[in-house]
């Protein structure tokens, strides 16, 4: 007995000091609020401020250095008659469909093989992450090694093997170059796919699949009406996540080609970057930017009323 | 409890640390209007040597001389104009800082007018080339003081070359396709940069077109005569000349490539500055022994090259304008910048005729063409008077990638058409 229950005592007494603060905070209208202020004054000031502030550049003739000038909508005009801004809208959809069709798949094959009993599992888990851990900058360069002609592993293997000689240009063939930065994002893409997915099959009660074999579905039937249903939920959350960060990605194209060649790489985010900064354009830059969100928030507004109506049916 | 204690501990220190911070930060805003401090902002250069001589050799002497202290900010290669855009957007940075290209338009209304010492440093140096007045001079003014120019010019493999009977550096574009054709069928392509780099791309393909008689805008500065048939026997050349002595890759190539290229023998002549030679020589020397350098070909309109200035100006923010000056002519005196030219050989061809025949252009005689060079070189643009669009045309790489699309095989005037409107737009002449 003693000083130790003595201390617990004393720390009971303690609240009670000051009751009717405690009790004040303690009502959920108020607590709510008190949580939520800091995320959402946050959020203002680092999403918030930004995004209403590029708005108002997009609506600007705004050259680096320079007060600007308000033109309405002539910077979205301006786009609209430029050849390249097309090219570069073609290019960040299909890298964004194709990227995200290729995690998705492979994403949910790892998942399913993850989900499996086998030695090391733990250790595998973590490996298969690594693509996802590495800084892009630096995992990208490493590709830039791996599609360099002159000392390109796969050319090297597709030269020794006899399959092609000299190897192809992985960067500065234009189609092929697309088709390079696609796997390079799936690559990276994957691990984030795989272990959300992961997380989603572990939560499905074997018990399912167990009453599931004693009607005598096959492994295909299982997966088609158990796994895919239950997992749709996480699958939409993490389509969303992924075509956000394909859509507006930067980093990967920016190392690898720079939009190059002659702009079969070019995505929005880094068109508006090389218009913005390269080019001292603030507002031009701006709008490009912005055209980057009608067609994500129609895309999620599609696939969100697409979930409602497989849920309610 | 002890918890809460450590958590409420550490938050007094952090508010101590950052009272303390920012107290210290006032101090220095304090040092810095007495004019014992001067910022210095520069982009590392390939040549290790220059910046060590700077930070070694003229801080300390300029201390001892005057007591006061610069500071030498390096940034890493290629993130000076995002870091120049922030200092001038904020109104907080450096006194002084480096310029490339025509950034001195782009940073115009931030920039102090360094006229008063302009003249007078050309006078001390034999005056200035003519050609890097388009670069400098914005609305009459001087924005910044020219440094040196990091020129582009061909560099080839003398070997390569002999073995197919070609002893000189061909003269004409012409004369070039038929020899790089030879190498090509000899296993030695060429490499020139097609794709988004930042120099290398531009610095030969500017000068093709200007060769070829072609031109993005007329002096005017308004008119836009992309769309001409000089522009079209450039694009066709091209085309040719790509698809008969280069290597594919060239068109997905950023500015890196053609060094790894060359340094892995990969190719047989490549448009570069100074470094590639600079490069091989440390590291490469057998390649370095072969390693020639001549003039860009000409075509029919004559023999053009890019030009690529380095020149310092101070911001308009900057407290200390007149120390930032005083500074700037110091180091401008023959006395000091003509040792800080000569730590990085000839890398930096100066702008400075007092210079033309001096030593550092004999430390290595094949950089002679750098210096010959500067006389027919020009900003991407020219002869349209620089301003801004010109920066909003190479960010998007018009003229790179009309050449670049039709080495894909797209037709000549649909390439001169997409040019064409892109530039209407740049200039809003449509």
């Amino acid at each position: 007995m003693s000083a130790h229950s003595q201390a617990i005592a004393s720390a009971a007494l303690r609240p009670r000091a000051r009751p009717s603060l405690r009790r004040w905070t303690e009502r959920e209208g108020v607590f709510s609020w008190l949580m939520v202020t800091p995320p959402v004054l946050f959020l203002l000031a680092l999403v918030g401020y930004p995004f209403v502030y590029g708005i108002w550049l997009s609506l600007e003739n705004r050259p680096v250095a320079k007060p600007g000038e308000f033109i309405g909508l002539g910077n979205f005009i301006a786009n609209f008659h430029d050849p390249v801004f097309w090219q570069v809208a073609q290019n960040t959809f299909v890298y964004t469909f194709a990227a995200t069709a290729l995690k998705m798949a492979g994403g949910l094959a790892l998942a399913l093989v993850m989900n499996q009993e086998f030695r090391f599992k733990n250790l595998i888990r973590a490996i298969m992450l690594l693509p996802f851990i590495v800084p892009t900058v630096l995992s990208t360069i490493a590709w830039m090694w791996i599609l360099d002609p002159s000392f390109s592993v796969v050319n090297w293997f597709l030269i020794r093997w006899g399959i092609a000689n000299p190897g192809p240009s992985w960067l500065g063939n234009p189609s092929l170059a697309m088709f390079s930065l696609i796997m390079v994002n799936t690559w990276r893409g994957l691990p984030f796919y795989a272990i959300t997915l992961l997380a989603g099959l572990q939560t499905i009660s074997p018990e399912l699949y167990e009453a599931a074999t004693i009607d005598g579905a096959s492994t295909f039937a299982r997966f088609r009406y158990v796994t895919l249903p239950l997992l749709k939920p996480v699958i939409f959350i993490v389509t969303m996540f992924s075509v956000i960060f394909t859509f507006s990605d930067f980093q990967l194209v920016y190392v690898l080609t720079r939009g190059g060649p002659a702009n079969a790489t070019h995505l929005f985010a880094t068109y508006a970057f090389d218009v913005a900064m390269g080019g001292g354009q603030f507002g031009l830059g701006a709008s490009i930017a912005l055209s980057m969100l009608p067609p994500l928030a129609l895309l999620i507004a599609g696939m969100a009323w697409y979930m409602r109506g497989e849920k309610s049916s | 409890m002890v918890a809460n204690i450590v958590r409420s501990a550490s938050r007094r220190d952090v508010l101590k640390i950052g009272g303390l911070a920012a107290a210290g930060s006032l101090l220095g805003a304090g040092q810095g209007r007495a004019a014992t401090n001067l910022s210095f902002m520069h982009e590392s250069s390939f040549i290790q040597t220059y910046d060590d001589f700077f930070k070694k050799t003229l801080v300390p002497e300029y201390q001892k001389a005057t007591g006061i202290a610069v500071d030498y900010q390096l940034i890493s290669v290629g993130s000076l104009q995002t870091r120049m855009a922030t200092a001038a957007e904020t109104g907080s940075g450096p006194d002084m800082t480096l310029c490339f290209f025509n950034w001195p338009f782009l940073f115009d209304d931030k920039l102090v007018d360094v006229s008063d010492i302009a003249e007078g440093i050309g006078q001390k140096n034999g005056g200035w080339y003519d050609s890097v007045r388009e670069a400098v001079i914005v609305n009459g003014k001087w924005k910044a003081i020219p440094f040196g120019n990091v020129g582009q010019i061909m560099n080839w493999r003398s070997d390569w070359f002999a073995e197919v009977g070609i002893k000189d550096f061909p003269d004409t574009w012409d004369e070039l396709l038929e020899a790089g054709i030879k190498l090509k069928k000899a296993g030695h392509p060429f490499g020139f940069e097609l794709g988004h780099g930042f120099g290398d791309n531009h610095g030969w393909l500017y000068p093709l077109l200007w060769s070829f008689g072609g031109r993005e805008v007329e002096p005017d500065g308004k008119t836009v005569v992309i769309d001409s048939d000089e522009t079209a026997r450039a694009v066709d050349f091209c085309r040719k000349f790509f698809q008969q002595t280069l290597l594919e890759d060239c068109l997905g190539w950023t500015d890196v490539s053609n060094n790894k290229a060359w340094m892995s023998e990969q190719i047989s002549c490549t448009n570069n500055a100074e470094s590639i030679l600079w490069f091989a020589k440390k590291q490469f020397p057998d390649i370095a022994k072969v390693t020639q350098q001549s003039l860009n070909p000409q075509g029919p309109k004559g023999r053009f090259h890019i030009l690529a200035p380095w020149s310092h100006a101070i911001y308009s923010f900057s407290p200390n304008q007149q120390a930032s000056k005083d500074f700037l002519v110091w180091l401008m005196d023959p006395k000091q910048v003509e040792r800080w030219y000569a730590s990085a050989d000839s890398y930096y061809a100066p702008y400075l005729h007092a210079y033309d025949d001096a030593p550092l252009w004999h430390v290595e005689e094949r950089n002679l063409p750098y210096r010959d060079s500067l006389k027919t070189s020009h900003l991407p643009g020219w002869p349209a008077p620089i301003g801004r669009p010109q920066s909003e045309s190479v960010a998007k790489y018009v003229v790179v990638d009309m050449f670049a699309k039709a080495c894909t095989g797209k037709p000549t005037k649909e390439v001169i058409a997409d040019a064409a409107a892109q530039l209407k737009q740049i200039f809003k002449t449509s």
